[in-house]
């Protein structure tokens, strides 16, 4: 069975809270009628017992031997009609001497049972023959110098009347009490909910649109003004990547409209003319160098939109810093050769590093090849591998002998689009995606990557990658140690 | 040479044709995957170019399907997604290998010749163009006789510009197979047209007939041309 569950928590609060005071409430009431039950029967014992006391000095046997129950003390006749006792007397062997006429042919107990009202009044419930159930006390007696058992029974009924009367009173106004208290609980789960409902209805407001806009924080609502301080940390997170995608679209459709337009303008003018095949292949060749261009900048674009997807796996291992650095240098070598520029290695052999080679590899290569095409023609950079003693972290520091960066956009050169010098054309500078995919690729690798002003001026840039203290690690020095000896 | 081009794209569809004629290939296109299956089930071709998203349904699909027929036939897929788990979807429905667009002409009918020769072996131990030859046993390098010194890369490129001689090949080319670039996005170009340049200074300085040249926005070709000089 599927239980109805209401949607609005102030009903539901109502619901708890009225089922709760319900429950409460019936468990008061049924201890309270236990109770009076337990006192009622107590006190018609009392009664009983009294009244047998009563009736022992109204016995008496007649000449003939007959056991007889005076009657002659009341005032009134009639009173005689409002005696609700049923009276048995019998002698110890069982035979009935007397039974009142309220009582008539029924018995109240066939058998006398063993030492009945020898030592008391053996209080006791029975059921008459006739369904009737009664309290019943017992007595023994000499009268007359004779032994017989008295038995006072007076029926339950009125007990149970009276019973029932006192649970009424008790049941009776819980329907109201539980509605008052139904209303009242509403009334306030709605008074204590509803600065909820208005933060909703500030928060349903906010679109992409107006992002700027915060909710507003009242000290005095306690913990839904943490969640509205909570929410505004989130909404400006959120206008912060807005803005950056914003600003993102407009610098690539920028970078893509700039070789698209160059190649509509070179087909155009090259159309307009007469020329001979080798120009007409000098136009057409022109036009696939943009077309390259697009390719090469959509292949970054993907690229990073998939490491932003987080859809790049990492295929970690423990390799020697040393090697990633090599490799670098003796890729560019060519390069820095015919640029007159020299590029020193300073590397701790043994440090080792663990992350996935291809991407630490894309970041460095990135990184150092932006420090070549800024380091004028017979410049230096410095290439250093580190371990920094307080972190344990390996450190790759790329340091060029270029312009520098002004400080105030240090912290902007990984940001994608980013040109230190906006006026170098796009086949000196790149696109300006190569230190943003470097940033992304460290920072898959639990890396850090950072720019610094360098002592000669400079740019500096360093990558800080984990400590590898791993299993791997040790094994693999191990292993050396041993090929080594 | 029998070639089946799949594409539905018209322009880029008549442009593989022209390129392929140009070649020496002979060239049907289909042009949606129906008629593509039905050529396939039909006709004999030594290869196929298949552009895996077709408007009716996917060109993996129809590769399956002639595979399951028991079609032995290279097939090279031409894509626009190049996700690690499409290349591996499409290696997996029979594919011999795979292409991303855009890509460079001359890396198509690289591949494509490198798919015609498999199976049949052929690593000469002797490379040349004219007066140029390459011993592979000694990785030795002459022009006229005359010894030339080349660095391990420089050998290497050469020898793949020899392989490929006549015909022009790309940066991405040489980045993937000589420099083994995986990254697409890993700019290397200018330590391509470095080392180009160095070789060519190497092999070319001083002799009339000049074999390495730069194709505008295409890249490279290693090929004599008595007539320019």
């Amino acid at each position: 069975m599927k239980l109805f569950v209401p949607r609005h928590i102030r009903t539901r609060l109502t619901a708890a809270f009225v089922g709760v005071l319900a429950i409460v409430l019936l468990l008061y009431s049924a201890a309270a009628g236990s109770i009076l039950l337990h006192d009622l029967r107590n006190q018609m014992v009392r009664y009983a017992i009294q009244d047998l006391e009563t009736v022992e000095g109204l016995l008496y046997f007649s000449p003939d031997g007959q056991l007889l129950l005076r009657d002659d003390y009341h005032n009134h006749p009639e009173s005689k009609l409002v005696l609700e006792r049923l009276v048995e007397v019998r002698s110890p062997d069982g035979r009935v001497l007397l039974a009142n006429s309220l009582l008539g042919h029924r018995s109240l107990g066939n058998q006398v049972i063993q030492n009945e009202g020898e030592n008391g009044y053996s209080p006791r419930l029975l059921t008459l023959a006739d369904g009737v159930r009664v309290q019943l006390v017992s007595r023994r007696h000499l009268i007359d110098g004779r032994p017989v058992i008295i038995r006072i029974a007076y029926e339950e009924k009125p007990l149970w009347d009276q019973l029932q009367a006192g649970l009424m009173a008790l049941v009776l106004p819980l329907p109201l009490i539980l509605s008052l208290a139904a209303v009242g609980g509403f009334l306030l789960a709605s008074q204590a909910l509803k600065p909820i409902e208005t933060l909703a209805r500030k928060a349903e407001a906010i679109t992409s649109e107006n992002l700027h806009e915060r909710l507003p924080v009242n000290p005095s609502d306690g913990e839904l003004a943490d969640l509205a301080r909570v929410f505004n940390t989130v909404l400006v997170r959120l206008e912060q990547s807005f803005e950056q995608l914003r600003r993102f679209t407009s610098d690539a459709s920028h970078e893509l409209r700039t070789p698209l337009a160059a190649m509509r303008s070179v087909g155009e003018v090259g159309l307009r003319k007469d020329a001979d095949a080798a120009a007409y292949r000098d136009v057409i060749g022109s036009m696939l160098e943009e077309a390259n261009q697009l390719t090469r900048l959509v292949d970054s674009l993907l690229a990073i939109a998939r490491a932003d997807a987080r859809q790049v796996e990492l295929r970690k291992a423990v390799f020697p810093a040393v090697d990633l650095a090599r490799e670098c240098v003796l890729l560019f070598e060519a390069v820095l050769d015919e640029g007159d520029q020299r590029l020193t290695l300073e590397a701790a052999e043994d440090e080792v590093v663990c992350g996935d080679w291809l991407l630490l590899r894309q970041a460095l290569v990135n990184v150092v090849h932006n420090a070549i095409k800024y380091t004028p023609r017979g410049g230096a950079i410095v290439l250093r591998v580190i371990r920094s003693t307080a972190t344990g972290q390996v450190i790759f520091e790329v340091e060029d002998t270029g312009p520098g960066i002004p400080v105030e956009a240090l912290e902007k050169v990984f940001d994608r689009f980013f040109r230190a010098d906006p006026a170098r054309s796009r086949e000196q500078g790149g696109a300006g995606l190569g230190l943003s995919i470097a940033r992304w690729n460290v920072a898959a690798n639990g890396g850090e990557i950072t720019a610094h002003k360098g002592k000669t001026g400079g740019c500096l840039v360093r990558i800080a990658l984990p400590f590898a203290a791993t299993e791997h690690d040790a094994r693999d020095r191990g292993s050396t140690l041993q090929s080594v000896l | 040479m029998r070639i089946l081009v799949v594409e539905d794209e018209p322009k880029l569809g008549n442009a593989l044709r022209e390129g392929l004629e140009q070649e020496q290939y002979d060239v049907t296109l289909a042009r949606t995957a129906e008629e593509a299956f039905y050529l396939l089930c039909s006709e004999r071709f030594d290869l196929v170019t298949l552009d895996v998203m077709l408007p009716t349904r996917s060109g993996l699909e129809i590769l399956a399907r002639v595979r399951q027929n028991g079609m032995q036939t290279p097939v090279l897929l031409l894509t626009a997604r190049d996700s690690v788990e499409d290349r591996v979807m499409g290696l997996d429905s029979g594919a011999d290998d795979y292409l991303v667009k855009p890509f460079a002409f001359p890396e198509l009918l690289a591949r494509i010749r490198a798919l015609l020769r498999r199976g049949s072996a052929e690593k000469a131990p002797r490379l040349n163009l004219g007066s140029l030859v390459m011993d592979s046993a000694s990785r030795s390098v002459t022009r006229d006789g005359a010894l030339i010194e080349l660095t391990a890369r420089e050998y290497d490129l050469l020898e793949y510009l020899l392989r490929n001689q006549g015909s022009v090949v790309s940066r991405e080319m040489l980045s993937r197979n000589v420099w083994k670039e995986t990254a697409r996005a890993t700019p290397i170009d200018n330590v391509i047209d470095v080392h180009v340049a160095r070789l060519r200074r190497k092999i070319d300085d001083g002799f009339e007939s000049k074999l390495l040249h730069t194709v505008r926005g295409v890249g490279f070709i290693l090929r004599e041309e008595p007539g320019r000089v």
